[in-house]
């Protein structure tokens, strides 16, 4: 029993943490928010290929640094910290952990190492017009058209479509839900931004409209996705939760900071209970968050028994606990807290747009009952 | 990071269950079979398992104590008693006693011969422990202790007190107290049960007039009472993380349990979403408790103390706890409040209950003490507060001078 990161893993969050420091700094993060472009750093990007960021968790044949996910954890807590703009997550988690999961070896061989040295980008549509997380309720279409497929359907909150050159598509085929890999430049697929709160974490919506995909861009058998997509979906609950983590842990400090510095009725406000306790609080659920994510990361990594539960555990309390801590930093703060050229803000919102994505809280604990209830069935 | 346990744990926690499953009594009517209990859990080394052998410990790890606890909590297994005297004041021996108190006490209190209360708080000196009144004179070759105490756990059942008393008045009040070994049946000591919202009476008041403590039985020196109860209070915190929390889902499936029994509009409140996200809620907290103690068991194998840490720990439980049972009692309704003539399904088993009461009514009740006892939540988020995050102490009045 060991619930403490190795020394390398200490290593590897100290070089993100100073990586980011040094080039995710909030105006670069505001600067990418203003972009009329891509919206992210191309630069950075290149840093963090050559870091092997890109390609933490996949196999060293592919092009990958062969860590698991508690590694993956570290570097997105890291990101949450920093309110990264940019891919990371769409490439790395939805793309790359979908493809090493579900995708055959031409596919892993064609996209992974690109996916690893930055030159491609993924990510995945996992909700439609309904907020169901479930892959079963699929409605996307995908009908055989001579050798190959057309899907359509809409999907929504595609995260970073606008710069991915692959999407893990799921649609519905006679034989079931089934996987494809779109690009999003093909004809047919239409991309709509959809801008959130959080500028700096860019959405589309994908419209399909008879898009011809070959043979070769199904993954796995038709009507075998279910599995493929609820083991994704639990790595991107863990996921979501590592960089909702980060951002907490930025609020929490910030506003320890502030409360040692701002002074009123002649005390500085840290010296008041009400001030005092509430940071007590925050500290209190962002290490309850930090267990639920490692555990979470940890568990789906060694392939424990209850990985499943774990990131339904995860997403449902990290949720809840980030929401509320990044909320209490901007209480702590006052007035300050509440303008645009603070930065506690770029957290508040980062957490805030994670919180509905992978499935929110409600959705998870609904999930660990009907595990229990089917366990308890048998 | 690998939280599976060892080979050699896992065998360990075999051996404790077979035992358990050899050895464990049916039931416990009264206090004389809990003494024969705790003595044959005391002879198979399974308590005081961290303390050193030659006093009667085991020398165990923080890993083996806790398996022992949690499969204790597994199997439903009565508790031991003098927990006061296992858990808080033989390990304050151990740290701060000299060889001779060692030798004269530590055994007694692990075989029970000898059962043990904390005389801390007073009517006022509650959260503002310092403040304590009750006054040890030094008589030449005694001290002479007046002043009453409160909130006193197993004072009516107890041999012994760990005491502390104010033995210089004119000092700073942190600076003034110092730690006694009491002998509680002497004269000078009247203990008077106190009945509590649960309608038991676990707790006592002590009154002390002109009550005497030999010259041997202080512990440390004179004036470091204060910072020997910080110590005490830490081992409060934090030490039997796991067994709760085995205790707590043992709990749940009981509530589980009910809820597909308990129907509404003709189907089980189990198939009603309400219920099923108030369920989930209690499930993901007991889960994160239980990572949490993880976290700690983690630091306490590699010989750190949790030190301030041990306050999130204790905030974190005893709040879990209150929100756990005003849940349960949500989803129980009447059935929730019962005392006496719980219909057998809505009974909560009595391995699992709170103490000897087999109601979900008694649990509920109790859950309101864990934030007050010990350090009441306040108190622990000021210690976050000051000691972990580094905010400013509030200015207070007391903090200059002595208390009188």
């Amino acid at each position: 029993m060991n619930f403490s990161f190795s020394e390398d893993q200490t290593l590897l969050r100290n070089s993100v943490r100073a990586a980011l420091d040094e080039q995710c700094k909030p105006a670069h993060v505001r600067a990418m928010m203003e972009d009329r472009g891509n919206g992210y750093g191309e630069s950075l990007w290149g840093e963090m290929a050559k870091l092997g960021w890109l390609g933490l968790p996949f196999p060293e044949e592919q092009g990958g640094a062969g860590l698991g996910l508690v590694e993956l954890a570290l570097v997105l807590e890291e990101m949450g910290r920093a309110a990264y703009p940019g891919p990371y997550f769409a490439s790395v988690v939805l793309a790359g952990l979908g493809l090493q999961a579900g995708g055959s070896a031409a596919q892993k061989e064609k996209w992974l190492p690109a996916i690893a040295s930055g030159q491609a980008r993924g990510t995945a549509a996992l909700l439609e017009d309904s907020l169901d997380w479930d892959p079963a309720a699929t409605t996307t279409t995908a009908t055989k058209a001579g050798a190959g497929w057309r899907l359509d359907g809409v999907k929504r909150f595609v995260p970073w479509a606008h710069v991915a050159d692959v999407a893990l598509v799921p649609a519905r085929a006679p034989e079931g839900v089934s996987l494809f890999l779109v690009d999003p430049r093909a004809a047919g697929v239409t991309l709509t931004p959809m801008v959130g709160i959080d500028l700096a974490n860019r959405w589309s919506e994908i419209r399909l409209d008879g898009v011809a995909v070959s043979a070769e861009a199904l993954m796995g058998a038709a009507g075998g996705a279910g599995p493929v997509l609820e083991g994704l979906l639990r790595r991107a609950a863990v996921g979501a939760s590592a960089e909702m983590l980060g951002a907490a842990r930025r609020c929490l400090d910030m506003s320890v900071g502030y409360a040692k510095v701002r002074e009123q009725f002649g005390q500085l406000i840290g010296s008041f209970q009400a001030i005092r306790h509430r940071c007590a609080e925050m500290l209190l659920e962002v290490e309850k968050a930090h267990a639920a994510v490692y555990y979470a990361a940890w568990a789906l990594s060694a392939g424990a028994e209850d990985a499943a539960m774990a990131a339904s555990v995860c997403k449902s309390f990290v949720s809840e606990a980030a929401r509320q801590v990044c909320g209490d930093a901007i209480q702590v703060h006052g007035g300050i807290g509440f303008t645009w050229e603070y930065d506690l803000h770029l957290y508040f919102k980062r957490a805030k747009s994670l919180e509905p994505l992978y499935g929110d809280a409600a959705y998870h604990r609904e999930l660990l009952i009907r595990g229990q209830v089917l366990h308890s069935d048998k | 990071m690998d939280l599976n346990y060892t080979a050699e744990d896992v065998a360990f926690r075999k051996q404790v269950r077979a035992w358990l499953e050899q050895n464990m009594p049916r039931q416990i009517r009264d206090l004389q079979e809990r003494k024969v209990w705790h003595r044959k859990l005391y002879e198979a080394g399974y308590l005081g398992m961290g303390w050193p052998r030659e006093y009667g410990g085991q020398g165990a790890r923080p890993m083996e104590q806790a398996i022992v606890a949690d499969e204790m909590a597994r199997a439903g297994a009565p508790a031991p008693t003098n927990g006061l005297g296992v858990g808080i004041v033989g390990p304050t021996i151990v740290v701060h006693g000299t060889d001779a108190q060692k030798r004269r006490y530590l055994r007694k209190i692990l075989t029970a011969e000898e059962m043990w209360c904390q005389l801390y708080s007073e009517p006022n000196a509650g959260s503002d422990l310092a403040a304590l009144r009750t006054a040890a004179e030094d008589k030449g070759d005694h001290f002479q202790v007046n002043g009453q105490k409160i909130w006193t756990s197993g004072g009516a059942i107890a041999d012994w007190g760990l005491l502390l008393a104010r033995t210089d008045p004119a000092v700073a009040k942190h600076k003034g107290i110092s730690c006694f070994l009491i002998d509680m049946r002497q004269l000078g000591v009247d203990v008077r049960p106190l009945k509590q919202i649960t309608g038991s009476s676990e707790f006592c008041e002590v009154f002390l007039t002109n009550a005497r403590v030999e010259k041997e039985n202080l512990i440390g020196r004179l004036g470091e009472g204060w910072g020997i109860a910080q110590t005490t209070l830490g081992y409060e915190r934090g030490g039997r993380a796991l067994a709760r929390i085995t205790s707590y889902a043992s709990q749940y499936r009981q509530l589980m349990a009910a809820a597909r029994r308990l129907k509404r509009n003709g189907r089980p409140i189990l198939d009603d979403p309400v219920t099923r996200q108030k369920l989930g809620r209690i499930w993901t907290d007991l889960e994160v408790e239980r990572y949490g103690a993880l976290r700690v068991l983690t630091m306490l194998e590699r010989g750190e103390h949790p030190g301030a840490g041990g306050s999130l720990t204790k905030l974190s439980y005893s709040e879990f706890e209150k929100r756990f049972m005003e849940l349960a009692e949500e989803i129980l309704g009447p059935y929730g409040q019962l005392t006496d003539g719980v219909p057998a399904e809505y009974r909560l088993e009595v391995d699992t209950a709170v103490g000897d009461h087999g109601t979900w009514a008694y649990a509920f009740l109790w859950s309101r003490a864990g934030t007050i006892y010990a350090g009441s939540s306040e108190i622990q988020k000021n210690v976050i507060g000051e000691r972990i995050l580094g905010l400013p102490k509030e200015s207070r009045a007391d903090r200059v001078g002595g208390t009188r």
